[in-house]
């Protein structure tokens, strides 16, 4: 056994600590996050130069529809 | 081969199969007719729009090797491998979006590595241009290996036949029509690919049972196989007590640190989801380029967006059918031939010419995306930077489609090399260690010039060795060979574990390039231009475009 395998098997050990429920919440926690993020984005960074003509022009909305998906996936897979 | 048998396709699949190359390389050929410029073959003239940017972002990231490596994966491993396809994409195009791509698109680079001189320096550039180029040029190989296996298995062609011709009529379209060729035909590419592969799911789906059935199967398989692992452990050690908590393997994303599969959380979080997926969508040359190509910043934005909302269906159309091929056929030998044989089983003589189309489509999709950014990095990295600072765009477009022959005869080569060497590992498992070599650090170096201001160009360089160094030692010391001369364990309990190199080599990268940047000078305020919250303003990077000296 070398230095590394020592490393190795104490972070192992302490990610096997942690129980599969804690890892869904973080997978799902940092899909929320990121949701919430680009929700709060400024107008200025989702929209065309001169703000949206139509509804579909603003980027928060296809962002927020593949990150809502990826959260129902991550809830329940 | 076995699977081969009673598999020849008939007058309508060769019809469709005809009229997809026929359209594809139609189309072009006559874009090809309006590239005049090295600008309209590498960045298609800054004309493209975000619909197709998005679509061919999609068809790029899924090829050949995907619908038979992915399949594969998920027939020898379980739907963990859909992570790859969401949150080992999503996030980091939405990210990329609304962060770095805007940001690279107002500096007017051609690529990432001339990005990287102008934040750092000449050495950074070249060395991130050699790795990049390194990637694409065996990856192509791989590609056209990974079609000619399918071909040669489904439909008994020739495999040498099979990578010749695949590169040929991939090149040459590529070589006339340059990005824009590649786009345009990326998004027909992507519609017939997401056709096929849903007329095998649906097919299989309706074989299994419907999805409740498939549940059930999948299970049935698993506790087989847990079965057949405890006999056998049984014969050699005491008996150990099962976990009944524990998910089914086969059907959870989400799978336990100590899973034997190579898909453990920790890789797929830490090592896919934070670096490599980031690397490849924010510092991938093949994928950034196309977005670079957009109308305006605000397109190459919303290209990525398109491009994250069509994700999300990827993994049901490449993953699931593995799983299908697993509950109907348990007891094939490997999982390279699973979408082949369910494919074989699945659709009736007359339909498999849309499936050839679809496989056809991402591989062809995927190729001229490689071979086109290949020869933008030799054109622009090596040939402008070094042997012709003054070229004109016009000569560059001819060194362009010339770097792309030479490229389509060197994939040809490598294809036929890899031939003799693919049999002891999966296909896939070979594209993802080749991509966790450098990706991992090339991603650290990327992400501190970016956001850290005291990075030097020094430190970046230094630590990039040192990062790539990393990873292949990492990968040196899991060998058999080597960790049992040793007298060692292996270092890693998972299966291939590349997700785990790209952790270490940019934690070591990441590390160096602090240290290392506290005792070198910081860099000129030229070169904080490119740190992200000191350049704000597009003029400024115009500016700095047209007086540089690349």
């Amino acid at each position: 056994m070398s230095p590394l395998h020592h490393i190795g098997q104490t972070i192992r050990e302490a990610l096997m600590a942690i129980p599969l429920s804690g890892v869904r919440v973080l997978f799902v926690g940092s899909l929320v996050a990121l949701l919430i993020w680009v929700l709060r984005l400024p107008n200025s960074e989702t929209t065309p130069p001169g703000g949206a003509k139509r509804w579909d022009e603003n980027l928060k909305l296809g962002a927020s529809l593949a990150l809502i998906l990826q959260i129902i996936v991550y809830s329940f897979l | 081969m076995l699977l081969a048998a009673n598999s020849h396709l008939t007058s309508p699949d060769y019809i469709v199969i005809l009229l997809y190359l026929a359209i594809t390389i139609g189309i072009g050929i006559a874009i090809g007719r309006k590239v005049k410029t090295g600008s309209d073959f590498f960045l298609g003239g800054r004309r493209l729009p975000w619909w197709a940017i998005g679509m061919s972002l999609v068809a790029t990231d899924i090829g050949g090797t995907d619908i038979i490596g992915v399949g594969g994966a998920a027939y020898s491993h379980g739907l963990a491998v859909a992570n790859f396809e969401w949150i080992g994409c999503i996030p980091a195009m939405i990210v990329g979006a609304f962060i770095f791509i805007p940001f690279f698109y107002r500096t007017g680079v051609y690529t990432i590595p001339e990005y990287l001189e102008r934040r750092y320096n000449a050495g950074v550039r070249t060395v991130m241009a050699i790795c990049w180029l390194l990637f694409m040029a065996c990856n192509l190989g791989i590609m056209l290996l990974a079609s000619a296996k399918m071909m040669s298995e489904v439909f008994g062609w020739n495999q040498p036949v099979c990578i010749l011709v695949t590169a040929v009529l991939v090149g040459a379209y590529t070589c006339v029509g340059g990005l824009a060729a590649v786009v345009y035909t990326d998004m027909i590419q992507c519609t017939v690919m997401i056709a096929g592969c849903l007329l095998v799911l649906v097919l299989g789906i309706i074989e299994v049972g419907g999805i409740d059935e498939l549940k059930n199967r999948l299970a049935e398989v698993e506790a087989r196989q847990a079965a057949t692992a405890m006999e056998v452990a049984d014969a050699e050690s005491p008996p150990v007590a099962i976990d009944t908590d524990r998910p089914l393997e086969r059907t959870s994303l989400i799978l336990p640190a100590d899973t034997k599969s190579p898909f453990p959380w920790p890789g797929i979080f830490f090592g896919l989801a934070l670096i490599l997926s980031p690397a490849y969508w924010i510092g991938n040359q093949a994928i950034v380029q196309r977005s670079l190509g957009a109308k305006s910043d605000f397109e190459a934005k919303a290209s990525y967006i398109w491009g994250a909302v069509l994700k999300n269906i990827i993994p049901l159309i490449v993953a699931v059918p593995g799983l299908i091929a697993l509950a109907l056929l348990p007891d094939l030998e490997s999982g390279d031939v699973a979408i082949p044989a369910l494919v074989n089983r699945l659709l009736p003589v007359g339909i498999r010419g849309l499936f050839v189309a679809a496989f056809l489509a991402a591989l062809m999709s995927s190729v001229d995306s490689y071979l086109n950014s290949a020869a933008t990095i030799v054109s622009n990295d090596f040939y402008k930077r070094f042997i012709d600072k003054d070229v004109s765009d016009e000569r560059l477009l001819t060194v362009g489609r010339v770097t792309t022959a030479a490229l389509v005869v060197w994939a040809v080569i490598f294809a036929f090399i890899l031939t003799l060497m693919s049999e002891k590992s999966g296909v896939y498992a070979i594209f993802q260690t080749l991509m966790a070599f450098f990706q991992g650090p090339a991603f650290a170096v990327l992400l501190f010039g970016f956001l850290w201001k005291r990075a030097t160009g020094t430190a970046a360089f230094i630590a990039l060795l040192c990062g790539i160094a990393t990873s292949v030692s990492l990968y040196t010391l899991n060998q058999k060979v080597i960790y049992t001369l040793l007298g060692w364990e292996p270092l890693f309990r998972v299966e291939e574990p590349f997700l785990y190199f790209s952790i270490w080599a940019f934690l070591v990268t990441s590390t160096l390039i602090v240290i290392i940047s506290f005792f070198t000078s910081p860099d000129s305020e030229e070169k904080l231009k490119y740190v992200y919250h000191r350049a704000k303003l597009p003029n400024e990077f115009d500016n700095a475009a047209k007086g540089s000296v690349v």
